[in-house]
């Protein structure tokens, strides 16, 4: 009499993409610190999963350099995820890889029943294509417009303007790392933060004022006497 | 039981709603009753605060919600059967008043209440604080229907599910949008001019023995549980079995344990009421005429519900049922008086 009538339950789904620049302005320290950061976030990633046991956390990345390709083409539950380092490559061709992004954000293949996905744009450069037509393909999907977009700028060459126009929100900051230390806090930041917002069962967004984003990025200390 | 006298169907119901994981309080707030009569109609409310630090007060506003829509409800069944010799409204002005009027004033009546409860609640008085962020603290969703015996009507702000199982077992969700929103994003009754955003369903009872089995609202806590869409259809299917199998006492046993796996996956607060009869189709007695049914029906006409006669006089269904709310809530003050659009003039015209 107990057994619960109807089809399989299920956890809804938190898709969460890496965008990592990977052009060759990233070569040496900024890449191995990069390799580093996520890598070291992954426990904390699986703990912020546990914490929300109704989310399943699927993690991809994605990285841009002469041409844009899946580091991680198949979304992989958080418990198994393992970091892979990525190498540095060329040119920073940012909207192609949103061009790609775009395509798996539109339903299908993505599900209709998830949660808000989390788009995670890591740059030190300036983009060497069309990124703008890229960034339209993102924000021309349902999911797309709906994701939760963090965007760490590394060094002081990267190119705020389009990781403030990724971000889509004015009340948003692009998160500045400008030594090793702050790129680990951001990663840090951007694999818990982002993801804890995106599995927060929070109705009601549809409301223009309540559209306050519940993920801020924090300041991040600068005490480091290596800076990019 | 006198002769020509129409049976009553029994209308048992269910309510039950359990805490969201890692949540700190159940948002949810529910309530059922009535038996479906002229005098007794039956009433069925969910709403789902929000939550979140931007909706802090929205256990409240799901609560006033429900609490508000009864009372209109209520209204609603004394104006489609006033009692005595009074003449009934048509059917035509009556849908009138359900799609354009009942939303109106719901809304001005909840926005009054929160008003009023942010102001006798909040010690002073923060400069700044516009009114549409005080009615945002109370953000909540909210699924109501009315069965009386001339007519099945229902409303629906936001996500959740209000589900009939008709009497050949086919299980519609009538207030369904044609497009659900992603993610966990919602309408609410916290939006400006919220009214515009109600959905409504409407049904003249043209057949009195077609009565649905089962009527259930629920918040989507329990269809968010589910892989699929389907697989929640399959759930109020198999609801529907195990009532008319085991009965409505077995159900209710088991309900809190079937909320609460639900929850487990969806991560919500999950609800739900429902109200469902068994038996025979009864036999119309004298009594029962079918009404005209005003014509055309628009848009809102979906799946025809028949009600139990309500001249009669024996059978009862369960009593009132209410989630316990622990939170005291302070002395209300009236709701505002309404601005809505005047229904048809003539309420008794003819609806042919």
């Amino acid at each position: 009499m107990s057994d619960i009538p109807g089809g399989p339950m299920a956890n809804r789904p938190v898709h969460f993409i890496w965008l990592l620049d990977c052009s060759y302005s990233m070569q040496g320290e900024k890449i191995g610190q990069l390799n580093y950061a996520i890598r070291e976030a992954v426990p904390e990633m699986r703990s912020v999963a546990q914490d929300n046991p109704a989310a399943q956390l699927l993690l991809r990345t994605m990285t841009f350099s002469t041409t844009a390709r899946w580091h991680h083409q198949d979304p992989v539950p958080v418990e198994n995820f393992t970091w892979q380092d990525v190498q540095v490559d060329g040119m920073t061709n940012l909207g192609e890889a949103l061009q790609m992004v775009a395509r798996e954000l539109d339903t299908p293949p993505m599900p209709q029943r998830a949660l808000k996905p989390v788009l995670a744009l890591v740059s030190d450069g300036v983009p060497t294509d069309d990124w703008k037509t890229g960034l339209r393909a993102v924000d021309a999907t349902p999911w797309g417009r709906k994701a939760v977009r963090v965007a760490i700028a590394i060094g002081a060459d990267a190119d705020r303007t389009v990781l403030q126009e990724f971000l889509g929100n004015p009340e948003l900051q692009p998160l500045d790392a400008n030594s090793p230390k702050q790129l680990a806090a951001a990663i840090r930041w951007a694999s818990t933060a982002a993801v804890k917002a995106a599995s927060q069962m929070v109705a009601g967004a549809t409301d223009p004022l309540a559209k306050q984003q519940a993920y801020a990025p924090p300041v991040l200390d600068d005490d480091d006497d290596d800076v990019w | 039981m006198p002769a020509g006298v129409t049976p009553v169907p029994l209308w048992a119901t269910l309510l039950e709603s359990v805490q969201g994981v890692n949540k700190t309080r159940n948002q949810d707030y529910c309530e059922v009753q009535g038996r479906g009569t002229a005098e007794e109609p039956l009433i069925m409310a969910v709403a789902d605060g929000h939550g979140s630090a931007a909706h802090a007060r929205s256990h409240l506003g799901s609560r006033f919600a429900v609490d508000l829509f009864v009372e209109e409800a209520r209204r609603f069944g004394a104006l489609a059967q006033p009692p005595g010799d009074e003449r009934p409204p048509s059917l035509a002005w009556l849908m009138h008043y359900a799609e354009h009027a009942f939303p109106r004033q719901l809304v001005s009546a909840w926005r009054g209440r929160v008003l009023g409860h942010w102001t006798r609640t909040s010690s002073h008085e923060e400069p700044g604080v516009s009114e549409e962020h005080k009615v945002l603290l109370y953000g909540s969703t909210l699924i109501g229907a009315v069965l009386t015996p001339r007519v099945f009507a229902a409303w629906q702000l936001g996500d959740g599910e209000l589900t009939v199982v008709d009497e050949a077992g086919q299980v519609t969700v009538p207030l369904a949008p044609a497009e659900a929103d992603l993610g966990d994003e919602t309408e609410s009754l916290c939006t400006p001019k919220a009214w515009r955003r109600i959905r409504t369903h409407w049904a003249p009872v043209t057949a009195p023995w077609r009565a649905p089995r089962l009527i259930a609202a629920s918040t989507d806590g329990l269809s968010k549980s589910f892989a699929s869409d389907r697989g929640f259809l399959q759930f109020m299917a198999g609801l529907d079995d195990r009532l008319s199998a085991e009965g409505a006492d077995s159900v209710r046993a088991v309900l809190p344990q079937w909320l609460a796996r639900a929850s487990r996956h969806s991560g919500d607060d999950t609800t739900l009421v429902a109200a469902w009869h068994q038996g025979d189709p009864p036999v119309p007695g004298p009594a029962v005429a079918p009404e005209p049914v005003a014509a055309p029906e628009p848009a809102l006409a979906a799946d025809p519900v028949a009600v139990p006669d309500p001249a009669a006089a024996a059978g009862t269904g369960t009593g009132p049922a209410r989630r316990p709310e622990p939170e005291p809530e302070p002395a209300e003050q009236p709701s505002p008086a309404t601005t809505d659009p005047a229904p048809p003039t003539d309420p008794h015209g003819r609806d042919e």
